[in-house]
């Protein structure tokens, strides 16, 4: 077995990160093994986004350990980063998808980059990747034409391209109707079961979260305040947790916003 | 190319020919009050050639290109299509910007030469209402006097400009930050910054022509 096999894919320690006088992180720990699907909650504006964008080094912390596969990413240069990112899929929040390429292009596009594919195998692969999330018939239209959901879906196939071990979504059903957001944690749990990648998704959706969550981590004020299952969270006596996942608003801060 | 050079091309005419007619009308005037109408036709080409021309290219292309690129790629900042390159391992700056740039270091000088053509031709329409003048005739008395040393720096120059209305409307389209109102900001900013250096080079250039092409 090689080293980086047997090493967690991402492993995080005492991970900081401030913008101005704003404290983001404030020292996560965090380890996902390989297989896992992670699932990181928490009021908006509590960093899960830039966790993630720590992780596929879009950001840079502040201190801290990033490690993927074993290998520490904090202070690789541009070459050695992107060598790291070829095994990471992202899907963005708003899927990102090029807006002067149709959905075939936006797919066929990190292997035209990274592969020697001939255009005949490229077509195959692309059209594989889209039938895999149910857009083989939509693939000559541009993102312009696509619903939220749709765009998530090829923003999905794109992250796949180039079959990545790790997948990071950020908020992956926000702005889609339960139906679609249903589709989509399907998507993320086939995926899981048929490829066994490592997933780390940052959502707001709760109950779609429990379907395909193997470990829950909840964030506030930039630290980690409870991790475990769903049932596990439930049964917590922090306070915090307990109104985070019943959605109740702080009695004192509705009271403030009101006045 | 298409959108640097095709597009820009029937703005860059049209801006080349009201100058060279203006130079026309204008110089024509003052000339005649010292008796030396003669002269047109070389004022209007050595003007249009050597700098105005190539000043009025940059800074349209500079508006109407910069502002594009500008628009462009902050709107695909703002929307993370440019995060979405990078962590696809794709260097946004050679995919997006190195192309944008090469292009237009490649289109201002032809689009100048275009602009200079338009405006030698209006130059001598509006010449030629006042009094008749056969276009050879015109192109003969312009060019009588012109060599390679005022064509070739003085076109040269725009590919300078290319280079400087290319960088900075990248750089201010890769760094734009806050929504809508940010890429708005990125495009007027482009714009200029943009036209702004570019007459700051051509002081620079103008000089420099003067010492290596006396």
């Amino acid at each position: 077995m090689r080293e980086s096999e047997s090493q967690p894919p991402v492993q995080v320690a005492d991970l900081r990160k401030k913008f101005g006088s704003q404290t983001v992180l404030n020292g996560i720990n965090l380890t996902v093994s390989k297989g896992e699907t992670v699932v990181l909650l928490g009021r908006s504006g509590t960093g899960k986004s830039v966790f993630l964008k720590l992780i596929v080094g879009l950001q840079q912390p502040d201190s801290g350990s990033i490690r993927i596969d074993g290998e520490e990413i904090t202070g690789l240069n541009l070459g050695e980063m992107n060598e790291v990112r070829r095994k990471i899929g992202f899907l963005f929040q708003q899927a990102a998808l090029y807006d002067s390429l149709t959905v075939e292009e936006n797919v066929a596009f990190p292997l035209d980059r990274h592969t020697k594919m001939p255009p005949s195998r490229r077509r195959d692969r692309v059209r594989e990747l889209l039938a895999s999330v149910g857009m083989e018939r939509d693939f000559h239209k541009l993102p312009a034409e696509l619903s939220g959901g749709m765009q998530k879906r090829v923003g999905l196939a794109r992250a796949l391209a180039l079959e990545p071990s790790i997948l990071l979504f950020d908020e992956p059903t926000t702005g889609l109707d339960p139906i679609t957001s249903a589709e989509i944690g399907e998507l993320i749990l086939s995926l899981r079961r048929r490829r066994h990648v490592t997933s780390v998704v940052v959502t707001h959706d709760i109950a779609g979260a429990r379907a395909f969550a193997d470990r829950m981590v909840l964030l506030d004020r930039g630290n980690i305040v409870a991790e475990g299952t769903f049932e596990q969270l439930k049964r917590s006596r922090n306070e915090f947790v307990a109104r985070f996942l019943d959605g109740n608003a702080e009695e004192s801060k509705c009271r403030e916003s009101f006045a | 190319m298409d959108t640097v050079g095709a597009q820009s091309l029937p703005l860059v005419a049209l801006a080349g020919s009201a100058t060279g007619a203006v130079i026309a009308l204008q110089t024509g005037d003052s000339l005649a009050r010292f008796g030396a109408q003669t002269m047109l036709p070389a004022v209007i080409v050595f003007s249009l050639i050597k700098e105005t021309g190539p000043i009025i290219t940059a800074l349209v292309v500079g508006g109407r290109v910069g502002a594009g690129i500008g628009a462009e790629l902050g709107s695909m900042r703002v929307t993370e299509q440019i995060d979405a390159m990078e962590v696809s391992a794709i260097s946004p700056y050679r995919f997006l910007a190195a192309t944008r740039v090469l292009a237009c270091i490649l289109m201002l000088p032809l689009l100048t030469v275009c602009a200079d053509f338009c405006g030698i031709i209006a130059g001598w329409a509006a010449t030629s209402l006042g009094k008749s003048l056969s276009l050879r005739l015109f192109l003969e008395q312009g060019f009588r006097d012109v060599t390679f040393n005022d064509v070739i720096p003085s076109t040269a120059k725009t590919a300078v400009f290319g280079l400087i209305i290319g960088l900075v409307a990248c750089f201010q389209g890769m760094r734009t930050s806050g929504g809508t109102e940010g890429v708005g900001r990125a495009a007027t900013s482009s714009v200029v910054l943009a036209s702004l250096f570019v007459i700051l080079a051509d002081v620079l250039l103008v000089r420099l022509t003067l010492v290596f092409f006396p």
